[in-house]
């Protein structure tokens, strides 16, 4: 529909934002993005002004992830752009749909080094499933209907429509044309279903392998019922956390680098590994060909160039996950192999014991797990902490637990959180964090203290690069390199500087209390949990070795 | 080390050329060769792209697919050819 009010470029792109019903977005201005952020002012959009581009295009993130819309980001030209291409890797890696809409100097002076000018267009081909520079102002609207459009279909991932500034401000006809819905465009062989009912028949030791992938397809109903009418015991990447129902006695846990024990060796022991939204990731497969060595492999996707790219797969079954899931969802005679794993369970079940007064960061995880109201989101930053988040705590859906997975980066709990929160504002956020990663977009506690979001932070403080330091311990014979962090600022009183309520806990016998306190606090609150530095997650499976020769200790 | 011919169709949008180049050196594979006609105003840009690997063709083939603007991706068998490297 065209309509004869005349509107400028930067009008038009509100006008389409609430077409598509944003309602929220996250950005910093600056002087090639300025019509836009002009045109801001007289819209119903709200806009989240974060302290940096980056925590504006992780907030991005995590609104998606939190609440399955589009995420949407503004940033100027130049340094803006660039800031924003950390996140925008991060959504392709983990196929999140996010817009980035950035300024452009105008077209005039594009190619001539001017004042704030990349090449964004160009660095964008790496880090975005697709990517637009408007050059002509009748493409406007049909160029932001498709990269919503792109962003959403399929695989979901992370769009960027550059904007030069003249195009901002030239007028056009209002333009509202239908929504892009795109078809799949690839298209898909029709699912080889029959080989694969066969394989699930003839098999005595399946196991069902979860990824992302199935919260993506809002397929969660469809593989819980998938996963009880077939019996199949589970495993599930970092990702995939929360796609299983956790209540399933059966569901052996996280696979991988530091998957559970019994996870680790269901899927070595397995004669059939049904993998669902899920990419055989190297940090699940560990040495690749030593993986489920005896498996044979069904693999359901949405991505053709997922089949056979790091295993060889006996069948796959390409499309929705809502549609062919229940179509392979028949009973399985495999009582023998559910009595081992159900075993398993039992025998290799996490142990919270440990001795002296030192916090024990697993037990605090998991006693927070235990006390959040339900339907609480936890987003975490990367490092140890991460990966006791996702062995100790309890989630009941993949949108309660964002984490930056296939990126694995540093500085994204925060940001996310802010994004969580403001996508869901009556839900509890916690975001767990390193004081590592913390530090790495620390400014967006400005934001979390600007739109006073009352989004809970558990820091995990042991002083050092924690990961990187059990590493070093394990495997470069303890010759810590750069991992020390004892210079760290004085975290309550920065948390303070931000008006944020602070608690720093040393010993054992504090942490219930704290906890409790943290989330009664109708605001934003900082915990900050001190540990014992020479703390290690386990297990741990070194690099290029098998799944099931997993190091437990040192 | 193989040699092959890959033959792509695409819609002639902005930047499908490095779109292509970007994922075909990023995926693993030395380009050797092309021959491109894009930006003719006809809307369809045709790409001959001569390619080396000692990956599977198929994993360049699934990831060019995998860019929006493009039609199809054929692998000319009969220019396509392994060489002892």
């Amino acid at each position: 529909m065209t309509t004869e009010k005349k509107l400028t470029g930067a009008s038009l792109l509100f006008n389409v934002l609430e077409q598509h019903g944003v309602a929220h977005v996250f950005g910093y201005p600056g002087g090639a993005i300025m019509p836009i952020y002009d045109a801001l002012y007289d819209s119903d959009v709200e806009h989240f002004l974060c302290r940096h581009e980056q925590g504006a295009a992780f907030s991005a993130v995590g609104y998606a992830r939190a609440s399955g819309k589009v995420g949407v980001c503004f940033a100027t030209s130049g340094p803006g752009a660039t800031n924003l291409i950390t996140g925008l890797a991060d959504a392709l890696a983990d196929s999140i749909p996010v817009v980035a809409i950035t300024g452009q100097v105008a077209t005039a002076a594009m190619g001539s080094d001017a004042f704030q000018e990349i090449d964004i267009f160009g660095l964008s081909l790496a880090c975005t499933k697709h990517s637009f520079q408007v050059t002509d102002i009748n493409d406007l609207a049909s160029v932001l209907h498709q990269a919503f459009a792109i962003a959403l279909e399929g695989r979901q991932g992370p769009v960027l429509v550059d904007i030069p500034k003249d195009i901002q401000i030239t007028e056009v006809n209002g333009c509202l044309d239908e929504l892009v819905n795109l078809q799949n465009k690839v298209k898909l062989p029709p699912a080889n279903v029959g080989s694969a009912i066969a394989l699930l028949n003839q098999a005595k030791q399946p196991i069902l392998y979860v990824g992302g992938g199935v919260g993506m397809a809002n397929a969660i109903d469809e593989l819980r019922d998938f996963a009880k009418i077939t019996g199949l015991p589970s495993v599930s990447t970092l990702k995939g956390l929360g796609a299983i129902d956790p209540e399933d006695k059966y569901y052996l846990g996280m696979l991988g680098m530091h998957g559970t024990k019994a996870a680790n060796i269901a899927v070595q022991e397995c004669d059939l590994l049904i993998a669902v939204g899920a990419r055989f990731d190297d940090r699940v497969t560990g040495k690749l060909n030593e993986f489920a060595p005896n498996a044979k492999v069904i693999h359901f996707d949405i991505d053709t160039a997922e089949i056979n790219k790091r295993r060889i797969v006996d069948a796959s079954i390409l499309g929705d996950l809502k549609v062919n899931l229940p179509a392979l969802a028949i009973p399985l005679a495999i009582e023998a192999w559910k009595k081992v794993c159900l075993q398993m369970n039992e025998d290799f079940a996490w142990d919270y014991n440990h001795p002296g007064e030192s916090i024990f960061a697993p037990a605090v995880l998991k006693e927070i797990s235990d006390k959040m109201p339900e339907n609480s989101c936890v987003t975490t930053d990367v490092g140890q902490h991460q990966m006791w988040a996702a062995q100790h705590m309890v989630f009941d859906d993949p949108s309660n637990f964002l984490t930056s997975a296939g990126m694995g980066t540093m500085g994204f709990g925060i940001p996310a959180a802010v994004g969580a929160q403001v996508s869901r504002p009556t839900d509890c956020i916690i975001a767990v964090s390193g004081d590592g990663s913390f530090m790495m977009n620390v400014q967006e506690l400005s934001t979390i203290k600007r739109f006073q979001l009352p989004v809970k932070i558990v820091l995990i403080d042991n002083a050092k690069l924690g990961m990187v330091r059990q590493w070093q311990d394990l495997f470069f014979n303890g010759r810590l390199s750069e991992t020390d962090l004892a210079d760290n600022p004085d975290f309550i009183m920065l948390a303070n500087a931000f008006d944020i309520k602070a608690q720093m806990i040393t010993k054992k016998s504090e942490v219930s209390a704290a906890i409790e306190e943290m989330l009664e606090h109708d605001g934003p609150y900082l915990l900050q949990v001190k540990i014992d530095a020479q703390e290690n997650v386990w297990p741990l499976v070194p690099p290029n070795t098998a799944n099931d020769k997993m190091m437990e200790s040192t | 080390m193989n040699n092959y011919q890959l033959m792509i169709t695409a819609d002639d949008k902005q930047v499908v050329l490095e779109r292509i180049l970007q994922v075909t050196r990023y995926r693993g594979f030395l380009i050797s060769g092309m021959n491109a006609k894009v930006n003719t105003g006809t809307n369809v840009g045709t790409i001959e792209l001569m390619v080396r690997s000692e990956r599977p063709i198929e994993l360049l083939v699934d990831q060019i697919n995998k860019l929006i603007d493009i039609k199809e991706v054929k692998v000319d068998n009969s220019a396509s050819q392994q060489c002892i490297a």
